[in-house]
């Protein structure tokens, strides 16, 4: 079950939906997505001690449909809260190609948007959306929970709107950010997830989907494989 | 002609109880968010929490499925528990009550937990698995009690027809005031059921990551938010058919049913949880000890 053709789930098709309440669901979809939001915490640096609050009694981020979760599979934000360091990054990676789509990811503090007080840091990735592509940025050092809540209020108006799309960006350009990627952590990185694949086996693709990047990708990729579990006596 | 309607009527009701059973369950589902947020001092969700929860991990564009098991899995996880629904009479309709009986029941209930079992097992992950092995364990523990109280109830009333059972209750006395100690032990018995704390071990979210619902993404979750609600309705229906004389008005049920599902829902929050042997053996020494007793004084 490693061959993305097996998978028994449809994609979504550009046939001419012929139902005439087709935008009704939609609009139905759209806005229990802003109100039902599962929140997959990246704890990294500072700004993770900012988030205790807005979930606890002061100020409940339960009323806005927000609660934390602990899979990435079950997740639908990722929260990086602080610096990412190149080791922290991958980890991050990891994560984000785990959830499924639509998943979007806030970046908290000013380290996600321009390397902040690690500027200098030789070991930081500064700009978190050369590698993945971020929905929303709080900017501060660090944000008050009243300033996180205030993000995550965009995000759903976002998502409301039909605008939270910036995922499939990831599909769409992964050449773009994979060359990121690459430049960071050498040209043999690879992850579990067969993006290309997924991409297209949705229809994601798009014209940077594919480029020179992608090229050193195919070059080192091996299949993926079911791990086998062994037990060590 | 009798036989056709009585046909469609059945057919009707098989349709209708699972529908009440899920509103009735999502309301549930609400209830025991706010609940906990009530106890944390928070506002907590807003009404149609649940089904906006449900609504979205349906509509997830992407899903990630392990394979035709972890599909069926989910189904008959769901399906466990749509079948234990039409067999519990509930104000009108008797479904197919008379003829299934309480024995029936009670096998019903060990199939969500297979299904899940099956479903997660072929997940191959690590949290899965030990999730799901304590998940049967508690099961077993949970399970012994709850065959204990099921034979003196039944043994009480001399019938194993749930019909029967609120028939007498309501012609009578509520069986909570002829049988009491198997009435407590039931409602020990109910915690583990519902799996809330103390008895949450499988789950664990910190330490394995909710153990069977690791690698349930979109839909699979989806399936197993229905089925959450599914097992408060039917946890507590359950009860209320034993111990609390059923339903005679609708008004009477719902209160019932919701004043039963809020006591385990009131205590989850307040208790960490046991490790799973803890569980086992405070499982099979109150409850049993005290079914054991209440099927002495019965006999």
């Amino acid at each position: 079950m490693n061959k993305l053709e097996n998978i028994p789930v449809q994609a979504k098709s550009d046939k001419k939906r012929t139902n005439p309440l087709a935008r009704v669901f939609d609009e139905l979809i759209q806005f229990c997505q802003s109100r039902s939001m599962f929140m997959l915490h990246y704890c990294t640096g500072c700004g993770a001690i900012e988030l205790p609050p807005a979930m606890t009694s002061r100020f409940d981020m339960e009323r806005l449909g927000i609660q934390p979760m602990v899979t990435p599979r079950q997740a639908d934000i990722l929260l990086v809260t602080g610096y990412v360091s190149v080791k922290t990054l991958k980890r991050v990676l990891l994560t984000y190609e785990q959830m499924q789509s639509p998943k979007y990811v806030i970046g908290i503090c000013s380290c996600t948007v321009n390397g902040g007080m690690y500027w200098q840091s030789y070991a930081t990735a500064k700009v978190l959306n050369e590698y993945m592509p971020v929905d929303v940025y709080i900017a501060g050092c660090m944000p008050r929970p009243e300033a996180v809540i205030a993000g995550l209020r965009r995000l759903m108006s976002n998502i409301e709107n039909g605008k939270g799309d910036a995922w499939k960006d990831y599909y769409k350009r992964y050449d773009y950010y994979l060359g990121n990627q690459q430049h960071l952590f050498g040209d043999d990185w690879q992850t579990p997830v067969d993006v290309i694949g997924e991409a297209k086996f949705y229809g994601l693709e798009g014209e940077e989907t594919y480029g020179e990047h992608t090229k050193i990708l195919e070059q080192h990729q091996e299949p993926l494989e079911a791990q086998v579990m062994r037990v060590k006596l | 002609m009798t036989s056709i309607t009585s046909i469609t009527e059945i057919l009707a009701e098989l349709l209708l109880m699972p529908m009440i059973a899920f509103i009735c369950g999502l309301v549930m589902v609400l209830m025991y968010r706010k609940i906990a947020a009530r106890l944390q001092r928070r506002i907590g969700p807003p009404f149609f929490q649940p089904v906006y929860d449900i609504v979205k991990l349906y509509s997830k564009d992407t899903q990630i499925s392990h394979g035709l098991i972890h599909d069926i899995g989910i189904v008959v996880a769901v399906g466990g528990y749509v079948a234990a629904v039409i067999l519990l009479p509930i104000p009108g309709m008797d479904g197919i009550a008379d003829k299934g009986g309480i024995i029936t029941l009670s096998y019903f209930l060990m199939i969500p937990s297979l299904g899940m079992a099956l479903g997660v097992g072929q997940c191959a992950n690590p949290n899965g698995s030990i999730g799901i092995s304590r998940a049967l364990t508690a099961m077993l523990a949970y399970d012994i009690p709850f065959i204990i109280v099921v034979f003196g109830v039944a043994t009480h009333y001399q019938s194993t027809s749930l019909v029967g059972m609120i028939e007498y209750q309501q012609a009578h006395q509520w069986g909570i005031f002829e049988m009491p100690l198997l009435a407590a032990a039931g409602l020990f018995t109910l915690q583990g059921m519902m799996g809330k704390h103390p008895f949450e071990i499988y789950v664990a979210p910190a330490e394995i990551a909710t153990g069977p619902m690791v690698e349930m993404s979109g839909k699979f979750m989806g399936g197993l938010f229905v089925m959450q609600s599914f097992q408060f309705y039917v946890a507590s229906v359950l009860y209320v058919s034993l111990f609390l004389g059923g339903g005679s008005s609708w008004f009477d049920f719902l209160l019932k049913i919701f004043f039963v599902v809020e006591i385990p829902m009131s205590i989850s929050f307040l208790f960490p949880r046991y490790r799973t042997e803890d569980m086992v053996r405070i499982m099979w020494k109150w409850p049993v000890m005290a079914a054991l007793i209440g099927i002495a004084f019965v006999i």
